[in-house]
């Protein structure tokens, strides 16, 4: 149940300025940690700013809803709301500088597959990413643990879409709405929009839900506004009407502000944060490659050679992951 | 038998019938009063082989050849250390290993090979296992104590039990006489007829011997002579004082941050279920019914509607 969830004692904030500070201040901390050398005036054309961030990340959401549409076999939404859930998550309190939201939104999405009992294994599951294979599966099995770690293990996720199934149900039952199925396509359109902005960090699922419903009946010209006051909240007070009201108003706001990022711009950034991105994480750098070695020597493990792991040795390799740095 | 003789005094088993030969643990013969001779002060060196040697420890020898003897001392002396049970070891191989070395220990002690290093094999185990040594000591010697005790209880029902036969058999005895008395009185002074009264006194007799069927002692043992209540070791089994009986109680709802969701009554009776998947058969087997994700979909779309940040 939601009301008792580790997603509402420690994932739901009370606004956007909130997300933001959270955002900013792990900004800052990677650019303190890193651009010691640098002088101040270089250090900002140098890094990535909180906005750049921002606005690589929403680039990366975008991936992520298309690399799940495209994967095979189809997965189901609550496996797609997980991973969104996770990325969103993981950079609250990291910094896109620090992993690159590539690497991350496999392993988030690999880990939500997981999670969601949706059961798929790392070889069907790098079959859907494009480029070296084995080198994906090797970066999304050495992120996982450091995923979770980041996500304090709070893995369950209530995601919208059953509650979505409620609201129907109930809708049907006590509602004299002529087919409410015809309000789906409005939802699956509205909660596919939703992951792109920070609701899911700032509402419950069922006030997200709620409010995709309503969304897709005034876009069929119906009204459930008696639904709402006169059923659902009948026994609440004014107050707490007021505060759900103002939750479904600021949700489609945000919906209808979703807007994708400059194709322009976040070239720009990417190309940025080849530069600044951390050395020590990024698995094609000599930095990265050379501890490796090291670490599989240090285990006394056979290495054939090349610094590339095999996934037999994947266990190891994920304990000794760039999370040590 | 003929040839046993006292190495020192050349005395023969012929000659002095009663001549006991006595050995140490060196395993030379002397025969007992040379021992007396030789060791009036208590100790002495072997004639044989001068090893110094204490009265104290001079025994009668049970086996012809001293050699026996000479192994059996050992071994004695050697086990008190080598003490350990099969329980110790691990694996059967590794007991076994163990009671190999023991014997190349003895051997050698036996016959005077490696005398030194030996010991200082018998020392370095000592040793490297002092507490298990200390261990199985307390242990042996607590088995040997209850062993005795046993054998006491065993002694004292034996004499019990002559005690009762022997009193059982004067009592008869006695009633006997009395009867042989009873007999020659009647016979004495009543005026009947004298083969009358010994066939109703015949008669007397049988039926009290039937009568007097032995009184069986109290059962107070198992027929394998274990008592049914050892005085020592074992008590009944302790009282445990029992708190008052578990009371289930509902766990407490949680807050649902929301508006309550119909009950499974509810669920059934307005007209819910009309808009789920009915379950099927095979579904019902499992104890899969379509209330529970109606009443999981309900609760999830009421639950946080009047969530607040």
């Amino acid at each position: 149940m939601f009301s008792t969830s580790s997603q509402r004692k420690f994932w739901t904030f009370s606004d956007e300025s909130e997300i933001a500070r959270h955002r900013e201040k792990h900004n800052l901390e990677y650019i303190s940690k890193h651009g010691q050398h640098i002088d101040e005036y270089q250090r900002y054309n140098f890094f990535l700013s909180p906005e750049e961030e921002r606005l690589l990340l929403k680039q990366y959401e975008l991936h992520l809803k298309e690399f799940c549409k495209r994967f095979m076999p189809p997965m189901p939404k609550g496996v797609v709301g997980t991973a969104f859930h996770y990325f969103k998550r993981f950079y609250l309190y990291n910094s896109s500088m620090d992993y690159h939201p590539k690497e991350i939104l496999a392993t988030c999405v690999y880990l939500a597959c997981k999670v969601e009992e949706f059961n798929v294994s790392i070889g069907q599951f790098v079959a859907n990413i494009k480029g070296d294979r084995e080198k994906a599966s090797d970066i999304i099995l050495n992120n996982e643990l450091l995923l979770m770690q980041q996500l304090n293990y709070h893995l369950t996720i209530h995601n919208p879409f059953r509650p979505v199934e409620g609201f129907l149900i109930d809708i049907k039952t006590r509602c004299t709405l002529a087919n409410p199925e015809r309000l789906r396509s409005g939802i699956d359109e509205f909660l596919e929009k939703v992951f792109l902005t920070e609701a899911c960090l700032l509402y419950a699922p069922s006030q997200i839900a709620l409010a995709a419903v309503l969304h897709a009946a005034s876009k069929e010209q119906e009204n459930l506004d008696s639904y709402v006051t006169d059923m659902l909240f009948r026994d609440a007070g004014q107050d707490k009407l007021a505060i759900l009201i103002e939750a479904v108003r600021k949700i489609r706001s945000m919906v209808k502000m979703v807007e994708s990022p400059a194709r322009e711009r976040v070239r720009i950034i990417e190309k940025k944060l080849d530069r600044c991105r951390n050395q020590e994480n990024n698995p094609d750098s000599e930095i990265y490659k050379r501890r490796m070695r090291e670490a599989l020597d240090e285990d006394d493990l056979p290495h054939t050679g090349s610094s590339r792991m095999s996934l037999d040795t994947s266990g190891i390799s994920q304990v000794l992951s760039p999370s040590a740095s | 038998m003929d040839d046993q003789a006292c190495p020192r005094c050349k005395t023969t088993k012929y000659r002095n019938p009663s001549l006991k030969l006595m050995v140490n643990v060196c395993g030379h013969a002397l025969c007992e009063s040379c021992v007396d001779l030789l060791f009036l002060k208590g100790s002495g060196s072997c004639p044989d082989c001068n090893v110094p040697l204490r009265r104290s420890n001079f025994r009668v020898q049970l086996f012809e050849d001293s050699m026996v003897e000479k192994e059996i001392d050992i071994r004695k002396r050697v086990l008190k250390d080598f003490n350990k049970k099969e329980e110790d070891f691990a694996t059967l191989r590794e007991y076994n290993d163990y009671l190999e070395e023991i014997e190349t220990i003895i051997f050698n002690l036996a016959n005077n090979i490696d005398v030194v290093g030996t010991n200082k094999r018998i020392e370095q185990y000592k040793k490297d296992n002092k507490e298990i040594i200390m261990k199985n000591k307390a242990k042996i010697g607590r088995e040997e104590l209850e062993l005795e005790e046993i054998l006491e209880i065993e002694k004292q029902m034996e004499e019990l039990r002559r005690a009762e036969v022997i009193k059982m058999e004067e009592e008869a005895k006695k009633q006997k006489i009395r009867e042989k008395e009873a007999l020659i009185d009647e016979l004495m002074f009543a005026d009947g007829d004298a083969k009358g009264i010994l066939s109703t006194f015949a008669q007397t007799v049988a039926n009290k011997q039937e009568e007097a069927v032995p009184v069986l002692p109290k059962v107070t043992q198992f027929s394998s002579g274990v008592k049914f209540t050892r005085g020592s070791g074992q008590q009944p089994l302790p009282f445990i004082e029992e708190g008052p009986l578990y009371k289930y109680e509902a766990p407490p709802q949680p807050d649902r941050v929301g508006p309550d969701p119909p009950s499974v009554q509810a669920i059934v009776n307005n007209g819910y279920l009309r808009h789920v998947r009915a379950e099927t058969e095979t579904e019902k087997a499992g104890g899969y019914s379509s209330t529970l994700p109606c009443l999981r979909a309900l609760q999830d779309a009421l639950s946080g509607l009047y969530h607040a940040s």
